[in-house]
Order: C-alpha cells, then structure tokens, then sequence
C-alpha cells in the first residue's frame, strides 16, 4: 500500500524511514525530505489560533509522476510521510487517515517506553512490524 | 529565483529589436579593422538610442519611443545549425561561473541559512552611457539576491540566436547598412555592387536566409572615412554625391579613426567593447581573427565555403561547429565564448602574428569625438532612416488590411460559417499535425497582420502590437494553423503585459498555451523554451512564483541536458523566492539541476548546485542524501581536479558511519582511494595523507615489551608471564603489583623505595600511563592497534607497520646533554612491517605491530603507515578470478590502494583530583607510547618441566624447573614470590639427595626414606629440625622464596634446572597460583632495577582425605614425676569419591611437631601395619603425648619417611607459616582489645588449656590409572591449639546462613575485662583420685568401710596456684544428697594448698563406706586462683569424670 513511511522529528531530521524496496531508497529519502516544505507550508498557512484545533491529517502534499505524498502532523510537530503508489486507485483519503493514526498510536508507543530517548532514531521492534503491515496491506 | 540586472521590461525589449544587416565592403571592413573590430561590433556598443523617438502610428497619433535598441548585424547566408547552437550556448554557460571571494550571499529562508555565493558581474550591461553607472549600483547594492549570471548570458544567447522562422517576423532584417570606405577607388560604385548584392540575397532562391521583413527593404549607404589616412574633400565629395543619389535621408558619412594606430596609445579612453566582446583575450582575438573571412564571404559564397574549409583543416575542429556563422558574426551575442582550451589549438601559425597583439585593446585609433560620431550615426540613422521606414511600412500594411479587411473577413465568416458545425468536430490529430505545419504563403494577408503586429512590437507600439496579435490569433486559430497560432498567442500575451498602464491582466493562459502548443503539437522545443523563459520571467515580476517554478519545471525533458538543468536551477530559486520559502525544494530541485548540468559536461555548475544543495541537507541525518551529495561533490570536484575537495568530500562519506549498502560503500571506497591516489601522484615529496579509515580505538593501543612468549614444547612448559593475548583482569594485576612490591620490599630490607614503580609489562587503558614506560635495548616493543572496519566492504592495508621517533641518548654518560634526533634509520630501531592485514566488513581486529630498537634512547611512536585497498576493487579493476588470488594466499592489489598514515593519539585518563581540575576538563598524559629505551637487562625464561595439573588434595609432587637467561647479561637475586607459599618448595638448606635431573627421578618417592625393620612399629623417633633450616625465618616474609641457583648467578646462555615440589593445596577445586619471579642485573641501572618475570600455575585438586585431631588430657597421671601427657585423636576419612581411580590411602606416618610436646605412642594400633582407607572408610588413630624438655622436637611414629627432611618439612613449615599469619590476624585483635593489667592473668590461664602440637599425617595413595598402578605421596597437616577442640587439616567451611535478616547495631566496646572461661579455668589445675576399682570389706565384721584414696593435683599452669580442696557434700539438691549420702570422706574436709607451676601434689583422702555399693568417688571440689592474685577467678574445678567404686562385702 505504502511504499515509504517516515517519521521526521519537529526539526526536521528523520527519526525512522522505512521503504519497500532499497533500491529506490534514496528517492524516497529526497522525495519526503523536500514534502517537508509543504508540510510547512500548510501548517504555516494556518492561524496560530487554529493551529491547535486542526486536522492532524494534512492530506495530500503533492503527486509526482510515480507517487503521491500524504502528510500528518502531530501537535508536538512531528510529521509523519507516507508515499503510495499513485498507480493504486483504491486507496481512499479515509484510508490514508486510518492508516496514519495507526501510525500515531504505534508512535505513541515508542513514545511511552521509558527507555525510548526522546529524540533519538526509533529502534522498535514493535514499531516497525507496524510499518511493514502498512506497506504489506493489500499490496 | 535569481535576480535579473534588466527588468522584466527591459529584458524583453531588448530580446526583440529590430535587426539591421549590414554589408561591408572590403576596404571598409579593412578600416574598422584598425580597432580590431569588424564594422557592427564597432557600431554595437552606440546601438541603443538614449534619447525618445517620435513616430506616428497608422491613426496618427503620436506614439513615444524610449530606450529603443537595434541591431547591427553582418549578413549571413546560413541559417545556423541547432548543434553550433548547442555548442555555443554550452560555452556561454561554462564561460559564466560565480566569481570566487565575493561576500557571499547570505539568503535566511526558515531555518536555514543559505550561502549562494554566485554572485558575478553581468557582462551584458544594456547601454554604454550608463554601464558604469549599472557597475557602481551593482556593487554596492545590499539588498540584491542571488544572481545566476550564466543563465541570464544563456537567455541572451539564446534568444538571439533564435534562428528566423516563416510564422514570424520578428527577427527578420528590417534594414541593410550598404558601408563603403571612402577609400577606395569607386566609392559609389561600390555601393552600386553592394546594393545588388543586397537584392541577390534578398530575392534570389538561391538564399533561403537571412529571411527579410519586406520586400523592398531600406537600404542605407554609409560611407567611412578613415579621418588619419583619407583625404577630407575627396570623401565630402563622394558624400555629396551620395546625398544627390539617395537623398539626405538614406546616406551617412561617418568619419572615425580620428587617431593615428601607432600614436596616442597612452591617452585614456574608455573601451566600450570589451563589455559587449569577450573578456577573455583569445575570444577577442578569435573574432578578431576570422573577420576577414567572413567580410570575404558576404561577396562570394564559394570562397567563404572554400575559406571555412581552409580553416577547418588548420584547426582541426569540427565542420559543424566551425561553420556555423552565429560564433563569428551574430553580433548581438555579447557572451558569446569558448572554452579557452579549445582555443589553444585553434590559433593556428597563420594567425601567429597576430597572437601577439591578442592584448589590443579595441577601438585604439577611436578618439572619443569618433564614439560620438558613431552614436550619432545610429541615431541619426534610427531617427532618419529606420523609423520613417517602419513607420510607412506599418502605414502600408494597415492600409492593406482595412482595404482588404471587408472582404477577407465577410469571406472568413462565411466559410466558417459554412463549414465550422461540421469542420471542427471531424479534425483528427493527424489532422492537426498537418495543419500544424501549414504554411501560408508569403503574402497571404493573415501574414500580413503578423507582420504588422510584429513592427508595432518592435518600436514598442504595444496596443496596437496586440490588438493585431490577437486578430491574427483568431484567424490562425480558425484556419487550425497550430504554430502560427501559438507565435500569436505568445506575443499577445507579452505584448498584453508590456502594455503601459497594464489595461488588461496578464494573460497566463494564452503562454500556457502557446507553450502546450509548441512542444506538443509542434514538438519545437526551442519556441516552447523562448515562451517558457518570457512568460516564466514576466510571472516572477509579478510574484507568482510557484506558477514560474511549474512552467520552468515542465519544460525540462530528456532532449537537452543544459536547458534542464538551467530551468531546473530557475525553478529551485523561485522556490526560496516563495513568500515562505521552500528549502527543501530549492534543495531537491538543485539536485536535479546539478545532476543535469553533470550530464551536460558542465561540471563547474554541477559542483555548485550540489554544493548549495548541501547547505541544506548537512547535518540533519538525512544520511542516504547527504552521502550522495556527498559523493558526487567528490566526483565533480575530482573531475574538475579540486582534489582537496574531492578527498574531503569523499572522506566525509565514509567517516560517518553510513547506512548506505555494501556495493555503495565499495564504490565510495574505490573512489576515495582512486582520488586519493591522484593527489598522491601530485605532490609525491609530500607528507603522507591521514587516511580516515580504517578507525583506530586508540585508547584501546596497547604496548607490550618484550620478547613473545615462548611456546610449550612437550613436558617443557614455559612460564606464562605476560602476554597481548591475555585480558586485562584488574584484580590479577593488582595482585602481581602486591607480589611485586613485596619481594621489592624483601631486596630492600623491609622498605619499598619510594621511586618504586611495578613493573609493567602490557601497557593498555587501565594501566598508569603517566609515567615513560621502560623498554630495553635489542628487545622488541610490540603495538597492538585496534582496527575497526566500519564499513560493509573489506578493507586490506599493506605493508603496515609503526611510524616513530627517536633520541638516542645514553643514559649512564650524563654530561651528554644533547640530544640528536633522528627519525630513522634501522640501525637505532627496526620495525616490522606487516605485509597484508585484512579487516573484514564492520569487524574490529588487533595488528600488532613491533620495533626492535637497538640503541638507547627515548621513543616516541607516532601512528601507523600502511597502504589502504580494497579487495574488492581489484577485483573489479583487473578481472582476475578472486579464487586465483585467494589461493596463492596473496591479496592482488595494484592501482587501488593509497599510501597513507593514520596518528596514534591517546587521551590520557581525566584529572580529577584538584578543585581545577575537578571544575574544568582536563586529562592527564599518557605515554604508552613513548617508551624510554633502557641498556641491557637481564632476560629470565622459566620452563616448569612434569608441572602436574591435577593433584589431589595435599599431595606431594616433584616437579622441575628450569631456568634460562636468554639475554647477554648476567642475572642474580633470583627470587620467587607467591601468595601461596605452602604451594611449592625448592627444598631446604638441608642436602638435597634427590637426583637432580627430572628423568632419573621419574618412579622415585618425593619423599626421603629410611630403610626399616618391621619390628619397630611401635617405636618414637626423635629428630630435631628448626624452622630456620627451612628458610622459613621468622621475621621475614615466608611469600618471598629465594631460588638456589648455584652460585646465586646465572650466566648469559646458561640454565639451570631445579627440582620443585608441588603441595596439592588442601581445598578442592581448581587453583590459579601466582608466581612472580624477580631477578636483578649485576650491574646496577639507574633507570631499571630488577626485572620480573610472571607465571600462573594452574591446578585442580580432587579430595583425598580429611584429617581431624583433637587433643585431651589423659586423666592418667602415669609417670608421675613428668606431670603431663595428653591423648591425640586423629581422625582420618578417605572422601576422596575414587572419580581419579584412587584405589586406597594408606596412612604412612604420623609425625608431630612442637616445642614442647612429642608423640609418644600409638595407643590403639590395630593389628594391620599400614592404616588402610578405601573410599568413603574412616580410621581413627589414637596417639599419647607427652611433654618435652627439648623444643623443636619433631616426632614421627611408623618411621619410615625422615619427617624433618626436605619436602616433608618444608611443606610443612610453610603451611604453619600461612596458618600463622591466618591465626596472628586474629589473635592481634584479640590481644588489642585487652590490654588491661589482669590481662595477664587471663592469658596465664588460658596459656593451660593451649597446647601447640601440630600433627603431620604422611600417606600414600594407590591410584590406578591407564591400567597402571600409581603410588601418589602427600601429607596433611593439622594444628591443634586448644585442648579439646577439634581441629582439621583443611579449614571448614562455614556454612553462611542463608538469609539472614539485616541487623544493624552499635558493635559493644569489647574492652571489659574478659572474664577466662569456665572451661579454660578448668584446666588450670588437673586432678586425678587414685583409689582401687574395686574394695572388698566384710561389713558383717566391721561395718565402717575406709578406703584411702589419692588426689593428685597437677597444676598445669606456668604460674604458682592456690588450690583449695572442699570435700563437703554440696547439698545443693536433695537428688544429690540421696546420691551422695551414702559416703563420706574422713579426715580433714577443706585443704588449702599452693601448688608451684607444674607442681604434682598429691594427697592422701579416706572415704568411708557403710554398705556395698558402687560409689562416684568425684563428689570433691578444687578451686584454683593464681596466687598473686587476690580473689579472682577463683572457681571450681570441674567435677571431674565419675569416679566409680566397687565395695564388695565379703
């Protein structure tokens, strides 16, 4: 379903990034990077006063030619980047948001263990069967 | 976005100005050359007119011209060819690179800040009034961003060298310039030639360009005049002439080269040129060089064919650059370069004359009046000439189209109404492609009204310019002629934007569609990109930058790699131009632009964008990024030969520890070493390059002097001492420094000295370091560096070995206080070199590295050299079957390793000890590398030979040892330390009988023997040996053991070969005895003392027997002038579980030792001679002792083994010189605490019940093993203190509780007098009743029975005791009295005595009986105190043991 997840940290580094094939790795490394921007971009457009009631979907970044970005933002910022084949039609927005919320709660979890170092790349066992699920599912 | 010098006006007016040909005679041509200019570069820099034009329109209405430029250009009969033109906009783009050291641009978007340092200045400055002026605002402005110079030169270029097309018009000649010199012979026939030349080119088929706007076009004639060499009135005259021919209006006499060429050089004048020409002088000098040529051609085609092949084949350069015309003569195309190395060649020896003058500057013979008559040629033609022209031909053109207008346009509608229901819908594409290459004949009136708008363009009439575009937009639309459709559309929406006033928005949509139109439908990518660059520029003036960024984007394609990577570049810099700047995106896009400005050979411009696109990914853990970028920074820094550059980039890719995969790691390695190799080959004299990889660990370095350890050969067992391979075990090595400053302290009488410093062979991180090590001379010191491989790829260095330093110094001759200093030399210090090491992916390995110095002197070892490769890499580089180069054992490796050297650096620990040091951070040295290299020492091998590794417990074993000094210099004081003395033994001062040499004493006792006969079983036999004899001495340390070497000197080259006995140590269990050997140099070295030389003997014990004794008083006082004597229990258990085949133990010899006892006799011997034990059996063993006069004594009983001989005592008198020292520990707290006067009293006493008789149990034990019967030998030892206690030959454990609860109390002050015990106090004094066991009386005779009986009192004491002696009856209970009763002592009832020390009273009793009976005669009390005392501790005796008695009546 996805073929790159990726889990950047509010400034802007990468705390996890995992995709489907290696091959296409560094690709996807610049694809999320540059997403980043509009990430910004759409968080920026919005009001300071808004900024805490919104959506923490943000939707579609952009497509390229082979992929289409989807982003998320947690209130402490932390952006979460999906890239889906655009050639899958299937795939809904609804989806999309579903899946990222998993990826939420999976994130919290990491969050929670105690011995997690805030800030650090994400080494989870349980975080990444997670993230390989999602780009297994229905693929 | 990059930021353009010319507005968006601007830059679009001067891409679009009317083009004037000129066409030059010869002679002409010859006069500007003067300048080295041709005539329209002469003219180019005076080609924009600085004051306002009127014109009117076809309405008449006055329209205002500003700033209107034209453009000068010779006539060339070849349209240009899209390679030439390739070719020269990839040199306007190589030529244009950022300046380097200009203050950089600092563009803060977000969080980043950005440094885009390509900032250059414009060459292209629109006019020469006011380029300086552009110059001045240019530098000092502050606000200005990001320039991209090369692509606005590459726009330019461009644009201008748009090749003319049918469907426009816009660069088509609207003029020709006739230019004849005064000169010449026949100035007016000249023009007459030039002029049908003119018409030649225009209308005959024979040229198909230059294309020219109408068919009569202007021509004006100029005359030149060269003012230093013609004469005046011949050209007024000729100039007269003109004028009647042509009219005021359509001739110019233009008078320049004011100047003599050769004169006047000095005088300042300002070069205009140089702006427009190249800066570069073999530009300048190439245009200059093959002007000639061209001015021929304009006369006859075939000769400038024929010429350009002359030159082709002098120059050796392509037809199809070489030919193609826009390099020498589009005029306008200011930045037009080459690259300078293509040159070099092409100044071929015919030009060599004029190389020299590469440096003129243009315009020499030029005064400044001649500029000024130049701009006002051109102004005078624009204003006189061209616009008047323009002017009536657009009048013309207008006219025709109203005249036409009514019927063409009744007749459009017709048609279109006629057909369009039905026309429009059945169009195809095919269709539409053959429409989009329908061609309109030249005169058909839809051209008519382009050619219309397309003037108005030109002198900036823009209203009208596009109320025309769009009329013809519509009709080309209708006829579905798709290209000129889009040519329309295109200048509609341009000319709708450069409305003044704006009246009506931009209209985006009709480029969008324009563009669509161009690349789609008619797949001209050169019109989409001139649309694309308009539209994208005019949307960045009006900040609608993303859109710009999507136009630029979507045209890059795959067809050309320069044009790509410059929109891609233009589209990265709209995005940090973005209100909220996109970095990421600028980065991303820079990336893309970079990668295509690489495939597009400019490598300059690749190299910075992926720099600038750096900035943004550095540092921010996009690891898999920045390592790309990272590496193809390297290559195209390599390429571009900034090898410093390259190296560091490549470096940075494989320090960090990167994520990337095995096959990308062997690629950056191969890279990197590839690179590193050419700077190498640079700079050969050079000092080695620091090579990043492999890593080192250096504080995990460790430094180990000394000779490898020797390896076990056979029975030969070396000693283990020390070695790399051993780990550092931090309690072993403190237990070593103990062992060592304690046979230091033995040398030293008891002192350590206080520049005592332990020995220490293996320097590593827990070592201390802080001191200079000590080496010695001609040993080696061996490195062990650890490697790490962080790689995925296997690395190999070669030839690896230690880079070092060295002072000789001789440290005995101090008055040579200087010090050379050399580096090298294998004379001083040889070093071995390791030809292959190979470090396996992400694997940490040791190298150990040696020196061999031989000289003294300080050391200091640097850091590693070796030459870095990879396997892989040569693989690949030279195809040889891996397997081939595997076998032979040897690593192929040619051109890919790199000759390098890596620092060992160590840290030394941090200072943690002062305030300072406790605050800031600082650490102490370190000098495990600089290790101060000593004279000559002594070298000690130990070799243990038949060492045992299992014994059983207490077993004796002969063992030999052999000593060996390896050095060339004699050794003494050897000496063995360890903590377990009763371990081992060398033997006594006693003679040693046993043989000396191992193999003789194979099947021979440990033990010395003396033959007997049976008989005497029973017999004692005395021997007397001291403890002194046994170099057990009392005051000094018994862990300190000197070894009798003969001669206590042991020559260089000699050995010597001691018997050693092993003591089995009494515990089970494996056990690591320490050895440590000392020994000195005869000489005596100021800087090494002794040497020590380590061994760890590993033994495992199993159980054999466990031997208990416990020693009471006899009751009996047999010989009663002696006094004493007690009985010794020995219990003696095999629990040995017969797992070692141990058949049985036989008791031996039982021997004891005190000061003041003996063994007498065996009490209870059982009829077998030998005790025998099999497994799990106990025997008991019951001795009388006796006390002796003579101390010392040593007795043995079943003699057969001389006790108080060699092994047998000495293991003996070690193993009590340990239980000594176990005991002192405990008896000195015991002693501290009571210090108290009465003390003594309480010792008195307790010194009665304390005997010191140690038992030493000899025994043999059967063992069969391998179907041979083995006899082992071994002896325990039991110390007996206190009367009745039990005491065992090995200590027991205790069992611990298993939990206990925590207590936690105040320990009480143990100092009050401690009361003696009852117990102890007890045996003060022994009594013993002699009396018959059994007494017949006839009570029928008499009824009173008197039976006299004897108390012996013995006092047992050392001091005299007050003894009272109560007979009473204790009446204490009625149980008592009904036993009691029944007798009564007669006589005296209380006797009160003073018994001496070891006094014997006795005294004489008489009981009473009235009836038979059996009587418990011990119903008396003593009580004892010591006599000087007053009333203390007076206590009863015990009541001693029933003392029964039989009365018999008769």
């Amino acid at each position: 379903m996805a073929v790159c997840i990726a889990v950047i940290a509010k400034e802007n580094y990468p705390l996890y990034i995992q995709s489907i094939t290696t091959e296409n790795e560094l690709k996807f490394h610049y694809t999320v990077h540059t997403s980043l921007d509009v990430v910004d971009e759409k968080i920026s457009a919005m009001g300071k006063a808004l900024v805490d009631q919104r959506e923490l979907y943000l939707g579609l970044l952009y497509p390229t030619e082979d992929y289409k970005v989807y982003g998320y933002v947690t209130n402490s910022k932390v952006k979460f980047v999906m890239v889906a084949d655009s050639s899958n039609t299937a795939l809904r927005d609804n989806e999309i948001h579903s899946m990222f919320q998993k990826l939420h709660n999976s994130y919290i979890d990491v969050m929670c263990n105690p011995f997690y170092n805030p800030g650090d790349c994400i080494h989870s066992r349980a975080f990444d069967n997670m993230v390989t699920s999602m780009m297994m599912q229905v693929c | 976005m990059a930021q353009c010098v010319q507005s968006v006006q601007e830059f679009i007016q001067d891409s679009f100005v009317p083009l004037v040909a000129a066409l030059c005679s010869e002679e002409a041509e010859r006069l500007t050359r003067k300048n080295n200019l041709g005539f329209s570069e002469l003219v180019k820099p005076f080609c924009r007119l600085t004051s306002e034009v009127h014109m009117r329109d076809p309405n008449n209405q006055l329209h205002v011209i500003k700033n209107l430029k034209i453009a000068v250009n010779n006539i060339i009969t070849h349209s240009p060819q899209p390679g030439g033109i390739r070719k020269l906009l990839n040199d306007v783009v190589s030529v244009s690179q950022p300046t380097e050291g200009l203050v950089t641009n600092v563009i803060t978007a977000g969080d980043y800040d950005l440094n885009i340092s390509d900032r250059s200045v414009k060459a292209s400055v629109p006019w020469y009034n006011n380029w300086k002026d552009t110059l001045m605002e240019l530098n000092t402005s502050t606000f200005y961003s990001a320039t991209t110079p090369w692509f606005e030169s590459y726009r330019e270029s461009f644009l201008q060298s748009m090749p003319a097309s049918d469907h426009e018009f816009l660069n088509h000649y609207v003029a020709c310039m006739l230019v004849v010199s005064s000169g010449e012979p026949e100035p007016v026939e000249q023009f007459l030639k030039l002029s049908q030349e003119q018409h030649r080119i225009q209308h005959s088929s024979e040229y198909a360009y230059p294309k020219w706007f109408i068919p009569n076009t202007l021509k004006y004639y100029v005359l030149l005049h060269d003012v230093s060499a013609g004469e005046e009135q011949r050209a007024d005259s000729v100039y007269e002439e003109m004028k009647q021919r042509y009219g005021t209006q359509g001739c110019y006499l233009l008078k320049i080269n004011s100047r003599g060429s050769n004169r006047g050089a000095d005088e300042q004048i300002p070069d205009p040129w140089s702006q427009y020409l190249q800066k570069n002088s073999i530009q300048t000098q190439e245009s200059y060089d093959d002007g000639p040529y061209t001015v021929i051609s304009n006369k006859n085609a075939d000769h400038l064919i024929s010429d350009d092949l002359d030159n082709d084949i002098q120059d050796g350069l392509s037809n199809n650059f070489k030919a193609h015309p826009l390099q020498l003569d589009h005029l306008s195309d200011t930045s037009s370069s080459f690259d300078g190395t293509d040159y070099i060649k092409t100044t071929s020896s015919l030009h060599e004359s004029k190389k020299t003058s590469s440096g003129t500057p243009h315009g020499a013979c030029l005064t400044l009046t001649d500029h000024d008559r130049i701009r006002q040629f051109i102004q005078e033609f624009t204003f006189r000439g061209l616009l008047p022209h323009i002017e009536k031909t657009i009048r013309q053109l207008n006219d025709q189209l109203i005249s036409r207008k009514g019927l063409s346009r009744s007749l459009f509608s017709a048609t279109k109404k006629w057909f369009s229901g039905s026309k429009v819908p059945e169009k195809s594409i095919n269709e539409l492609k053959n429409t989009s290459g329908l061609l309109y004949p030249p005169e058909a009136p839809e051209l008519q009204i382009r050619k219309m708008a397309d003037l108005c363009f030109l002198v900036q009439h823009y209203e009208l310019a596009y109320s025309c575009y769009h009329t013809a937009k519509k009709d080309f639309l209708n006829d579905q002629a798709m290209l000129y459709a889009a040519g329309a559309l295109e200048m509609a929406a341009v000319s709708a934007f450069l409305q003044p006033g704006a009246p009506r928005p931009y209209p985006a949509h009709y480029m969008d569609t324009a563009i669509q139109t161009y690349r789609d439908i008619c797949k001209n990518m050169v019109l989409a990109e001139r649309c694309v660059l308009l539209s994208a520029e005019i949307l960045k003036s009006q900040s609608k930058y993303s859109d710009a960024a999507a136009l630029l984007i979507r045209l890059t394609s795959e067809d050309s790699d320069l044009r790509s990577a410059l929109l891609l570049e233009q589209a990265a810099h709209c995005f940090i131009n973005m209100k909220s700047p996109m970095v990421r995106k600028f980065a991303f896009h820079m990336i893309l632009a970079g990668h295509r400005y690489s495939k597009a050979g400019q490598k300059k411009h690749a190299l910075r964008c992926y720099s600038q696109a750096m900035q943004v990914y550095k540092g921010k853990g996009w690891s898999l990024a920045e390592d790309h970028i990272n590496f193809t920074i390297g290559r195209q820094s390599f390429t571009l030969r900034q090898l410093d550059n390259a190296v560091s980039a490549f470096r940075h890719i494989l320090i960090n520890d990167s994520k990337q995969p095995a096959a990308q790691q062997g690629t950056f390695l191969r890279e990197y070493l590839y690179v590193y190799k050419n700077v190498t080959q640079l700079s050969p004299d050079g000092p080695l390059p620091q090579l990043p990889l492999p890593y080192i660990n250096n504080s995990a370095t460790r430094v180990f002097f000394g000779h490898d350890r020797r390896p076990s050969e056979g029975e030969k067992q070396a000693a283990t001492h020390i070695s790399l391979d051993q780990e550092y075990d931090c309690e072993s090595s403190h237990q070593w420094k103990e062992l060592e400053e304690q046979v230091v302290a033995v040398v030293n009488k008891g002192i350590i000295p206080s520049n005592f410093q332990p020995t220490q062979y293996c320097l590593n991180s827990y070592s201390d370091n802080s001191k200079f090590p000590l080496a010695v001379v001609e040993e080696p010191v061996t490195v062990e560096v650890a490697f790490r491989n962080p790689l995925k790829v296997p690395l190999l260095l070669t030839d690896l070995s230690l880079l070092w330093k060295f002072q000789p110094k001789d440290f005995n001759a101090k008055h040579n206080g200087e010090t050379k200093e050399l580096a090298c030399g294998n004379d001083m210090i040889g070093a071995e070199v390791i030809a292959e090491f190979l470090i396996n992916s992400e694997e940490t390995k040791m190298a150990r590295l040696k020196l061999f110095p031989h000289q003294t002197g300080e050391l200091h070892i640097l850091g590693v050299v070796y030459n870095l490769g990879t396997i892989q890499g040569t693989m690949m580089l030279d195809g040889i079957d891996p397997s081939i180069g595997l076998q032979a054992g040897k690593f192929v490796y040619n051109g890919m390793s790199v000759r390098g050297r890596q620092e060992l650096e160590i840290q030394g620990p941090r200072l943690n000890n002062t305030k300072e040091e406790k605050t800031s951070i600082k650490y102490g040295p370190d000098r495990r590398l600089d290790p101060i290299i000593t004279e000559e020492m002594p070298l000690l091998e130990v070799f243990f030979i038949n060492f045992p590794t299992g014994l059983l417990c207490g077993e004796i074993r002969k063992a030999y040892v052999e000593f060996v000094n390896v050095s060339k210099c004699p050794l003494t004081a050897l000496k063995v330390v360890s903590k377990h003395p009763e371990f081992f033994t060398f033997g006594g001062n006693t003679a040693v009988l046993t043989p000396l040499s191992p193999s003789a004493s194979e099947n021979c006792s440990a033990y010395k023997t003396v033959v007997t006969d049976s008989t005497s079983v029973c017999t004692a036999l005395m021997s007397s040996a001291s403890s002194v004899n046994f170099g057990v001495g009392t005051g000094s340390q018994p862990e300190v053991i000197h070894v009798p070497l003969p001669d206590s000197v042991l020559l260089p080259g000699a050995s010597v070969q001691l018997p050693m006995w092993l003591h089995g140590p009494d515990e089970e269990g494996v056990h690591e005895i320490n050895f440590l050997f000392y020994y000195e140099s005869i000489k005596k070295h100021s800087k090494m003392c002794h040497r020590v030389l380590r061994h760890t003997a590993v033994i495992c014990t199993s159980r054999s027997l466990n031997v208990r004794a416990t020693v009471c008083r006899s009751n009996a006082l047999e010989d009663e002038g002696k006094g004493d004597n007690m009985l010794v229990f020995v219990d003696v258990e095999n629990i040995n579980t017969s797992e070692a085949g141990v058949k049985e133990f036989h008791i031996v010899q039982v021997s004891s030792n005190s000061k003041h006892w003996k063994l007498q006799k065996a009490v209870n011997l059982s009829e077998d001679k030998d005790c025998k034990l099999a497994s799990r059996e106990r025997g008991k063993l019951c001795f009388k002792a006796v006390r002796c006069k003579n101390s010392g004594a040593k007795c043995g009983v079943f003699l057969q083994i001389i006790s108080s001989a060699s092994p047998c005592a000495d293991f003996f008198f070690r193993s009590l010189s340990s239980e000594l020292k176990r005991t002192h520990t405990q008896s000195n707290m015991f002693h501290a605490a009571a210090k108290q006067p009465f003390d003594e009293a309480v010792r008195l006493i307790q010194k009665c019940s304390e005997v010191d008789l140690n038992i030493v149990v000899l025994w043999k034990a059967y063992v069969v093993e391998d179907n041979k019967q083995l006899i082992l030998e071994g002896q325990h030892h039991v110390v007996l203190h206190t009367v009745g206690k039990e005491a065992f030959s090995f200590p027991q454990k205790q069992e611990s509780p298993e939990m206990v609860l925590l207590k936690f109390f105040r320990p009480e002050n143990t100092s009050v007098p401690t009361r003696p015990t009852s117990e102890q106090l007890s045996n003060l004094i022994k009594t013993s009743l002699h009396y018959p066991e059994s007494f017949n009386h006839s009570f029928h005779q008499k009824s009173l029975c008197l039976v006299p009986v004897t108390l012996l009192l013995s006092n047992c004491s050392e001091a005299d005791v007050d003894v009272i002696i109560d007979l009473r009856h204790k009446t204490t209970s009625p149980e008592a009295l009904e036993i009691h009763g029944s007798f009564t002592w007669l006589g005296q009832t209380q006797y009160k005595r003073q018994l001496k020390s070891q006094e014997v009273y006795s005294l004489q009793l008489k009981a009473c009986f009235v009836r038979t009976g059996v009587y418990n005669l011990g119903t008396h009390r003593v009580f004892a105190k010591l006599a000087d005392q007053v009333t203390l501790f007076e206590t009863s005796q015990q009541n001693s043991m029933p003392a029964l008695i039989i009365i018999n009546n008769i």
